[in-house]
């Protein structure tokens, strides 16, 4: 998990006039599980794209393995993309849309038929070589067209939200389908959704994207519990973002209450985004919060009671195990570790360059 | 249940009234008419008539024209809709509208003006002869009638061909690529393939017409070539013999029997109404 | 680059099919008949367009026939529709596969089934017959625009409907039909436009006195189109163009981004249909009502160019007459006609021949020559003349007469032409036209052997067959009125020709002449008759009296040019050239050389169409050794059926593959 497979240098790309990616740099490592993560028109997918070979960068390189392949046209590229609505061969049946890269190389028939029961095995669809695309599910044509990219053995495999067209269940599942074929296939995957706990769950890395420009970069638990601006946490889960100022080191003031926390080096006074997580609130007694407030909404989510609480003139989303009743007076509480202060950006754009540098 | 269906096949009886009493009927009446003779007997004559060499060289002279005119018509469509398909335009029906319109100019008149152009001393032949080139003229032979043909019902093979390929997912073809194949293997194995439904009726609705048509070879021709449809249209408007003209549809008919079963299983559904 | 090839590619394929329509276009504006010959600008055509009841007639009828057929077609198309879409699937499929047969099948078996229909259970070709045909091959279209609508369509929505309290026949209405509108609208326009472009069907349907404009071309085709046409067609393309531009612009400035759906862009497409047709028919309405005010009618059938278009208006005005004039482009093609009773003429003006061929078959009628008074001014010696193929004269009055010779280019031929030999010079291969008729052609040929040109005798038939087959690689074309137009524009060199078209050629263009061949000829004469069957036979009489006015008569002279065999025109002639042409006049030692043709009977008749026939299928190369071109033609046919046969099997063989296959799947 050391060696850069990929190498994105300085990209930019835009259609008709519209900036989609902006001097972006990005690395790939081997055997690594990527997430291009954001909502739609981020430039996730343009980046996929572009790794893939299908789009040419305005400006800047890709590296693969040390060599350059920018130029290069993807059948020449050792990297496989699973697309979105799959995209197989109508015209085929699943065993002919197995070996259609395999063909194309000349392997010998004994070997494509090999490839092609191990596929099948692996994706857990034995038996189906004779079936047309068009009578699978849409599950079954998911895995089908995994199995048609990972049959060349592909040192990385890119996949461009193959969930997306998937029920709920289905998709959990292949979650997990998906990691034990990483698994056991020891390949690097690339991997673009804009389903926050997709990435969540399968990722070692997640690349927050927004507007062209990279937001953040870290594990699942570094994106979610740290994230480095206001974007970034209101897109990985839910999140109470409130104005605050950065008093002096370790003391903000929010919505009138100072606050401990731990940050240092935002100066003295300064305005800052807070974000604290719902599941971070705690409801205490009106005596012992620091500051107070009442219970508006109450709902059951399964796991937890999702709550708004009024305080101070902000609504907090709370989420907690112990049920408080509508109209309750409580208490917040916030633990400091649980405070994560992000400087104000002037603008969106800003941001972006900041955090991108 | 049953007035349910009583009430529905009213709503149809107009339609199939019609379709009974104008199609199906009609096609008996050449039926009756090939295989009898002027008097009413029964007769194979007019159907064995094929086998005399004036006949059967005019139907391979219309088989073999036909067959060019549509070779020619398929590899100009067919990278013709595959270069419209790629550049992505917005407005389809613009493409559409481009080659229907000029079906608003009759087609003889369009035909007729291409006799004007190939002729001796016509357009082609005096704006070449500024650049010193003399004597080129193909008018009055198979080159002119095929050259007509295929001006004719070329738009019958690009539009079938585009609307299908415009149906084919960008990602389909990105696929193939990815899975190693370069252009021209994309193009035999997914292009080629996924298009086949709209080929197919391209070739049908170029291949029929070119077959049997009696005006195009009479303009452009010069009278000096008989195809097929020259012959019966003679045979029936002017030497008056509805019965040989009957006998020779008939074996026309085979041909068009054949081509309806190729497009049955290949197209599923997919025909004229790829126009649009 | 490749951008570049692919534009460059793009604009070719354009630029070939706009090339024809462009020269129309020009041509509309083009001081001069001849079709690809710049003669000046001039607005003359679309001025005459207005004034041309003939072209206003056929673009009325092609505009009503193609309202009515696309109206009742998507009527009845949609009825079927949603019946069938309701039956089971194999009901379905015949159905379905039933309605496709005029689209699949070959148009000119379509049309001769219709042709057969009509006259086998006896009904007249008329408007409605025309009508019926063109409702029948529009139905197709319809079904396939409207089924796929009606198969998508969501039958929850029909039935939510019905629950909310609509009774079938409002549901119907107010869901059903609108959810389909696109499907019917495109179902609509797709007829409209393939009823208007056709020609074959309408070709062999349509009834008297009824021209489509296609039907009008054809016929104008073969002796040159009138330039009106080229203007009218460019006034309905240059209208159809506008609309389409305007229609399709109009989404494309709101700047979607998105690609136009397949459902919005036959919406597009069909709703700038409809609106063309919207205006087409309100024009039809504004159009100037050019029924007959009167129920005197009479059908006039008579060779192409050959009347003083005045002279038809000035019978109207004087006897109140409504006059249906339609053209013939042979004797053959207008007897056929005539035979089968299936357009029905008041009087006809066939050639001497043909007469007695009529007369034989019984279908002419004595002619009441006290309603004529203005026979008297009929040379005696053509009554006499006409006793040749009308004994008593009984059933004809001459109208004209001349003979068929030789037009030649001087500046093209240095030989002396004075011989039917010049026809068979190698010298001038690619620089003859010949006559299309049978007997014109075997007239060339039979004199040339010596001959007479009424034999029946088949050797001597044969004979000219072979020397027929000989000088095809010789002959530019074969065509009929077209030498003439050639001829001007100085397209061939030698053409043979009816002596009529001689003055009017060397009008205009002095280079030429005419000759009649030291071989002998044909001394023919065109006389009117009434058939049998017609209906308005006083009105006839009172049309030949008419013609036979001397002023009349030399109005028609000055307008054709061929000869008339009425005295009062000749002393009415005052230009002394014309009077002294041998074309026009043949001097009694030419006429001395003539024969007049004879009716040969139907065993000739026929046995002169078989041999025809095998001359129009003869190879046009030229052949450089007899043998070697036999050998070439048995290649042509062994190749022609090894392709057939191996076609087929392949066909059949791959049906059976994908059979097996698919039922393996299953």
């Amino acid at each position: 998990m050391s060696n850069k497979l990929i190498d994105l240098v300085n990209i930019s790309k835009s259609y008709d006039n519209e900036l989609i990616l902006d001097d972006l740099n990005l690395y790939i490592r081997e055997n690594e599980f990527l997430t291009l993560l954001g909502p739609s028109g981020c430039g996730k997918t343009t980046t996929l794209r572009l790794i893939g070979g299908f789009e040419s960068p305005d400006q800047g390189k890709i590296i693969f393995d040390g060599q350059d392949i920018t130029k290069l046209p993807p059948h020449k590229r050792t990297l496989n993309t699973v697309f979105q609505k799959y995209a197989l061969f109508t015209h085929m049946t699943i065993a002919e849309n197995i070996a259609f890269g395999l063909k194309i190389k000349k392997k010998s028939k004994a070997y494509i038929d090999d490839k092609i029961k191990y596929a099948l095995k692996l994706v857990n669809l034995d038996g189906y070589e004779n079936r047309m695309a068009d009578q699978l599910s849409g599950g079954q044509q998911q895995r089908i067209a995994i199995a048609r990219a990972i049959v060349n053995e592909p040192k990385v495999l890119l996949l461009d939200e193959p969930l997306g067209a998937l029920d709920l269940k289905l998709r959990q599942d292949m979650q997990y389908e998906l990691i034990r074929l990483k698994n056991e296939l020891g390949i690097t995957f690339i991997y673009v959704t804009h389903d926050q706990e997709e990435a969540l769950t399968m990722s070692d890395t997640i690349v927050v994207m927004n507007q062209g420009y990279i937001q953040q970069i870290g594990t699942p638990e570094n994106i979610y519990n740290e994230p480095e601006n206001a974007f970034v946490a209101d897109f990985i889960g839910d999140s109470n973002i409130i104005d605050g100022v950065m008093i002096e080191d370790k003391v903000v003031e929010i919505l009138g209450t100072k606050f401990a926390c731990v940050d240092e080096g935002f100066g003295n006074n300064t305005p800052v985004d807070v974000v604290i997580r719902p599941e971070d609130v705690e409801l205490v007694s009106p005596q012992e919060g620091i500051i107070e407030g009442v219970v508006s909404h109450l709902i059951f989510k399964g796991v937890h009671y999702e709550m708004e609480v009024q305080a101070h003139g902000y609504e907090w989303l709370v989420q907690s195990t112990k049920l408080v009743p509508v109209g309750t007076k409580v208490g917040i509480k916030v633990d400091p570790f649980n405070i994560q202060i992000m400087n104000k950006p002037a603008s969106e754009d800003e941001e972006a360059v900041m955090l991108d540098e | 249940m049953s007035r349910k269906r009583l009430k529905n096949t009213l709503v149809a009886g107009p339609y199939l009234v019609w379709i009974i009493g104008f199609i199906v009927i009609p096609l008996m009446f050449v039926l009756y008419y090939g295989l009898t003779d002027g008097d009413g007997k029964f007769t194979l004559d007019n159907v064995r008539a094929i086998s005399e060499p004036i006949y059967y060289e005019a139907l391979f002279l219309s088989l073999d024209l036909a067959l060019v005119c549509t070779i020619i018509c398929f590899l100009l469509a067919f990278p013709l809709a595959l270069i419209l398909r790629n550049m992505k335009i917005t407005n389809k029906g613009f493409i559409v509208f481009l080659f229907i319109l000029p079906m608003w100019m009759n087609f003889l008149l369009r035909t007729y003006a291409w006799q004007a152009i190939l002729d001796i001393n016509g357009v082609l032949d005096t704006f070449l002869g500024f650049f010193g080139i003399e004597g080129f003229s193909i008018i009055n032979t198979p080159a002119a009638i095929v050259l007509g043909m295929v001006y004719d019902f070329l738009p019958f093979m690009v539009l079938p061909i585009y609307n299908t390929m415009i149906k084919i997912d960008d990602n389909v073809i990105n696929a193939a690529r990815d899975l190693g194949a370069s252009y021209s293997q994309t193009l035999m194995k997914i292009i080629l393939p996924l298009s086949m439904p709209g080929i197919v009726s391209g070739v049908i609705m170029v291949f029929v017409p070119s077959l049997t048509t009696f005006a195009i070879s009479d303009i452009l021709g010069g009278g000096k070539m008989l195809l097929i449809g020259n012959i019966i249209e003679s045979k029936v408007k002017r030497a008056g013999n509805m019965n040989l003209g009957a006998g020779l549809s008939l074996i026309l008919m085979i041909f068009i029997v054949v081509n309806m079963l190729f497009q049955a299983r290949y197209s599923k559904g997919e025909d004229k109404s790829s126009l649009i | 680059m490749a951008k570049y090839l692919k534009k460059i590619y793009i604009g070719l394929i354009i630029l070939f099919l706009y090339l024809p329509i462009g020269v129309l276009i020009v041509s509309s504006f083009n001081n001069t008949k001849v079709l690809g010959k710049w003669g000046g600008f001039t607005l003359d055509w679309y001025k005459n367009l207005f004034e041309n009841e003939a072209i206003l007639n056929s673009l009325k009828n092609t505009l009503l026939i193609a309202v009515l057929a696309a109206t009742i077609s998507t009527v009845l198309g949609v009825l079927g529709c949603v019946a069938i879409s309701k039956m089971k699937r194999s009901t379905k499929s015949v159905i379905n596969g039933v309605t496709n047969i005029p689209m699949l099948n070959a148009e000119i078996v379509t049309g001769l089934a219709f042709m057969l229909l009509f006259i086998g259970i006896g009904m007249k070709l008329t408007f409605n017959t025309l009508l019926i045909a063109h409702i029948t091959f529009c139905l197709p279209y319809v079904v396939l625009s409207v089924m796929p609508k009606i198969e998508q369509s969501d039958r929850s929505m029909y039935e939510a409907a019905r629950d909310l309290g609509a009774t079938p026949l409002q549901a119907f209405f107010k869901i059903t039909l609108p959810e389909i509108m696109p499907g019917v609208l495109s179902g609509f326009v797709m007829a409209f436009t393939m009823s208007i472009d056709d020609f074959v069907i309408t070709y062999f349907t349509r009834g008297s006195g009824i021209d489509t404009l296609s039907t009008k071309i054809y016929t104008e085709v073969k002796k040159g189109i009138k330039p009106e046409m080229y203007a009218l067609s460019t006034l309905l393309f240059v209208t159809v163009f506008i609309l389409m531009i305007l229609a399709n612009r109009a989404p494309s400035e709101k700047r979607e981004k998105k690609p136009m759906s397949r459902k919005k862009r036959i919406f597009t497409f069909a709703a700038s249909g409809v609106v063309a047709v919207l205006i087409i028919i309100a024009f039809i309405f504004s159009m100037k009502d050019n029924s007959p005010t009167s129920n005197k009618e009479l059908y006039v059938y008579n060779w192409g160019e050959y009347i003083d278009p005045e002279v038809i208006k000035m019978f109207e005005e004087e006897t109140g007459y409504k006059v249906y004039y339609e053209e013939f482009e042979t004797n053959e093609d207008m007897y056929t006609i005539v035979d089968r009773g299936a357009r029905i003429y008041d009087v006809i003006c066939p050639s001497d021949y043909m007469i007695a061929k009529m007369i034989e078959n019984g279908l002419l009628a004595e002619i009441n020559y006290e309603n004529i008074p203005n026979i008297s001014y009929i040379g005696e010696e053509y009554m006499e003349l006409s006793k040749g193929f009308d004994p008593e004269n009984k059933y004809s009055v001459p109208y004209c007469y001349g003979t068929v010779g030789i037009m030649y280019n001087t500046t093209m031929v240095d030989d002396v032409v004075d011989s039917w030999d010049i026809l068979f010079d190698e010298k001038y291969a690619g620089n003859i036209l010949m006559q299309a008729s049978v007997r014109d052609a075997f007239c060339v040929a039979l004199s040339e052997l010596g001959y007479s040109i009424n034999s029946l005798n088949e050797d001597e038939i044969k004979e000219a067959t072979e020397l027929l087959i000989k000088q095809k690689p010789l002959v530019q074309a074969y065509v009929v009125d077209q030498v003439r137009d050639k001829m001007i524009d100085n397209r061939a060199a030698i053409g043979v020709i009816y002596s009529g078209e001689a003055e009017y050629m060397r009008e205009e263009n002095p280079d030429l002449e005419y000759v009649v061949p030291k071989e002998g000829t044909n001394f023919w004469v065109d006389s009117w008759v009434i058939p049998s069957n017609a209906e308005n036979k006083e009105a006839a009489e009172e049309w030949i009296n008419f013609m036979c006015r001397p002023e009349i008569a030399l109005l028609n002279f000055e307008y054709i040019l061929y000869a008339s065999p009425n005295t009062g025109v000749k002393e009415l002639i005052e230009d002394e050239e014309l009077l002294n042409s041998q074309a026009l006049y043949p001097s009694d030692e030419v006429l001395a050389r003539c024969e007049v043709y004879e009716y040969l009977g139907e065993d000739g008749d026929a046995m002169y169409d078989k041999y025809w026939t095998e001359v129009g299928a003869a190879s046009s190369e030229l052949a450089d050794e007899e043998e070697e071109d036999t050998g070439m033609g048995r290649m042509f046919v062994i190749l022609n059926i090894v392709g057939i046969v191996l076609v087929l099997v392949l066909l059949i063989v791959w049906n059976i593959r994908e059979g097996i296959k698919e039922r393996k799947r299953k």
